[in-house]
């Protein structure tokens, strides 16, 4: 009895046992193809700004994402018509090497006006300065930011400083940083004349637009550190549907209390942004848009109208779960026919701030570097 | 030395006074010139060589300001005044039109640029609504507005009415008033024989009834 007992409860445990290691330790797939996690070594004295780039697809979690997104920019930046087969009606101009040769990526970029408050606005300076983007979509403060740097400075402050406290000295907080009342003083004089002069100019055959009131302040502000400047030098148009929601507005208010008649024509301008987008073939297109809101919308917008833009990079902080376009995935926007279906968009959850100077090292820089 | 001195004390008080001052020696003044009046203290206590500071006389006709009355104020119209001191039913002019201020707000420096005052304002003649937004410390013009009253004599068949003045004399160049209800009080007391006296607003070079009142059954107005 015993022994049976015992041989029994042996084989028992043998079959429970492995019962219960065939549910544990069940055999996994292999993922040898898939990319092995690991990280920067900074054992490696020269490991430097590009080795740590390129160790951030297999850091994971954001860092992959960012990492995608550096491939996917590299690609814009790599990709000409010469590697396309030329389609059947195209003429024979269109077929000469030397043309698809030079038939570069049309590269969209769109920003939020907090990001040219903070340090990215040199950034952006330096991408327009070399001609890196051919359109570019951002929000009033986008604009109004960027000439009152000219003017006076931003200050550092912190997230915390008490509201009633600023106010009483003057200071304004974005975010942690101080903007002085003096600042905008500063602006209102420098532009009233040249809204001045706008209205003077303004005829039936001269009608303003948001890109070329945009162009024409460019002009006027004629400061080398502001990018508005160089995008009107290297004619690269800046659109901006909402141009009155910010300093800018204030300024076209108090203006035409004086002043009235100055016209700004929403209609040319939006025609003009999304022939950017229907023309832009063969070309392809590329967006790269950092933050939310009227930039991100925008310009997704305008590629819808050409079935789709065929590399996208996000780079925004915004949520989907209330179901706003600010916080959509990319592949919300394959939906409507904002991006190609073939397209491989990535979307980085990460503040602009940390993630655009890495991208534009890992990918604009590099190559302009590079080159030279 | 004394004549140097003298020279220069001249020299600070023709940029004071504005005026030609010359030195001039005091014995040689009196007893022949009586035009001129001898103004500043001597130069020195000794009688012979008293150099004394004259005044001389302007080349224009006047020295003396002559106050303009207000009935023909060439330059005085308005007068500027700092945009944050006007109050609610104060003045102010606005597209070059007198107007009486029914709302002001002021918004603190900000995002739009300096404080700024927001004044929302009627025309005193037309009554139409005007709006202007000024910088809080930038000047304003304030039109003087004056009123007067006068007797009412007459209306003639072309709209104009005969008023009588303090000093006796008629003013013909005033129109009736647009404004219906006032017009049709005026029209119909003077028709029935009343003692009427407008109140006339006058500013910025522009005149207007603007009121009207019914003195028949008091006897103390002078007819």
């Amino acid at each position: 009895m015993g022994s049976n007992g015992g041989g029994d409860g042996a084989g028992f445990n043998t079959d429970a046992l492995e019962g219960v290691r065939a549910i544990l330790l069940k055999p996994s797939e292999s993922l040898d193809e898939s990319t092995r996690i690991a990280g920067p070594d900074f054992n490696d004295a020269g490991l430097g700004l590009a080795g740590m780039l390129g160790s951030l697809a297999s850091t994971g979690f954001q860092a992959s994402h960012l990492g995608d997104a550096i491939d996917v920019v590299n690609q814009m930046l790599d990709w000409r018509l010469s590697q396309e087969k030329p389609s059947v009606e195209c003429d024979e101009a269109e077929l000469d090497p030397k043309y698809r040769e030079s038939v570069k990526c049309k590269i969209f970029l769109g920003f939020t006006s907090n990001l040219v408050s903070s340090g990215i606005r040199d950034v952006i300076r330096f991408l327009v300065q070399h001609h890196m983007v051919d359109v570019i979509v951002t929000s009033a403060g986008g604009i109004e930011e960027d000439l009152i740097k000219c003017l006076g400075p931003t200050y550092r402050g912190d997230f915390s400083l008490p509201g009633a406290l600023l106010r009483s000295k003057g200071l304004n907080r974005i975010g942690n940083l101080l903007l002085p009342n003096d600042n905008y003083c500063k602006f209102e004089k420098w532009i009233m004349p040249v809204l001045d002069q706008m209205l003077l100019e303004q005829s039936t055959k001269n009608v303003w637009t948001p890109s070329k009131v945009i162009g024409r302040l460019g002009k006027e502000i004629n400061d080398e550190s502001s990018y508005l400047y160089w995008a009107h030098k290297n004619n690269i148009p800046v659109y901006c549907p909402a141009l009155t929601d910010g300093s800018i507005g204030d300024m076209l208010f108090c203006h035409a209390v004086h002043n009235p008649g100055l016209i700004i024509d929403i209609v040319q301008d939006v025609r003009l942004m999304n022939d950017e987008a229907i023309h832009a073939t063969p070309r392809k297109t590329g967006v790269i848009i950092l933050g939310g809101g009227l930039p991100k919308h925008h310009i997704c917008n305008a590629n819808m109208l050409r079935n789709g833009a065929d590399y996208a990079v996000y780079i925004n902080t915004a949520q989907e779960f209330d179901g706003s376009d600010s916080g959509a995935h990319p592949d919300e926007a394959v939906s409507w026919g904002k991006i190609k279906g073939s397209a491989k968009p990535v979307k980085v959850h990460c503040d602009a701030t940390i993630a655009f100077p890495l991208l534009v090292a890992a990918t604009f820089a590099h190559k302009f570097h590079g080159a030279n | 030395k004394f004549k140097l001195n003298s020279l220069i004390l001249a020299g600070l008080l023709c940029i004071r006074f504005r005026k030609p001052i010359y030195p001039v020696r005091y014995l040689s003044l009196c007893p022949r010139r009586r035009s001129r009046r001898p103004t500043v203290a001597p130069a020195n206590s000794s009688r012979e060589n008293f150099w004394v500071l004259i005044r001389g006389e302007e080349m224009s006709d006047s020295e003396e300001h002559q106050f303009e009355s207000k009935a023909d104020a060439g330059a005085s119209k308005t007068y500027p005044q700092q945009a944050g001191t006007i109050r609610k039913n104060g003045y102010i002019v606005i597209k070059n039109r007198p107007c009486k201020v029914v709302e002001v707000s002021t918004s603190k420096t900000g995002k739009h640029g300096h404080a700024k005052c927001h004044f929302v304002a009627i025309d005193i003649f037309t009554g139409k609504k005007l709006e202007d937004i000024v910088p809080s410390s930038h000047n304003c013009d304030v039109p003087h507005v004056n009123r007067t009253e006068y007797q009412l004599i007459d209306i003639s068949e072309d709209g104009f009415v005969s008023l009588l003045t303090d000093n006796g004399n008629t003013k013909d160049d005033l129109k009736l008033p647009t404004d219906e209800t006032l017009l049709g009080q005026i029209k119909d007391g003077f028709a029935e024989g009343k003692d009427l006296v407008v109140s006339v607003m006058s500013a910025m070079g522009e005149e207007q009834i603007n009121a009207l009142k019914d003195i028949s059954a008091t006897s103390n107005l002078p007819c």
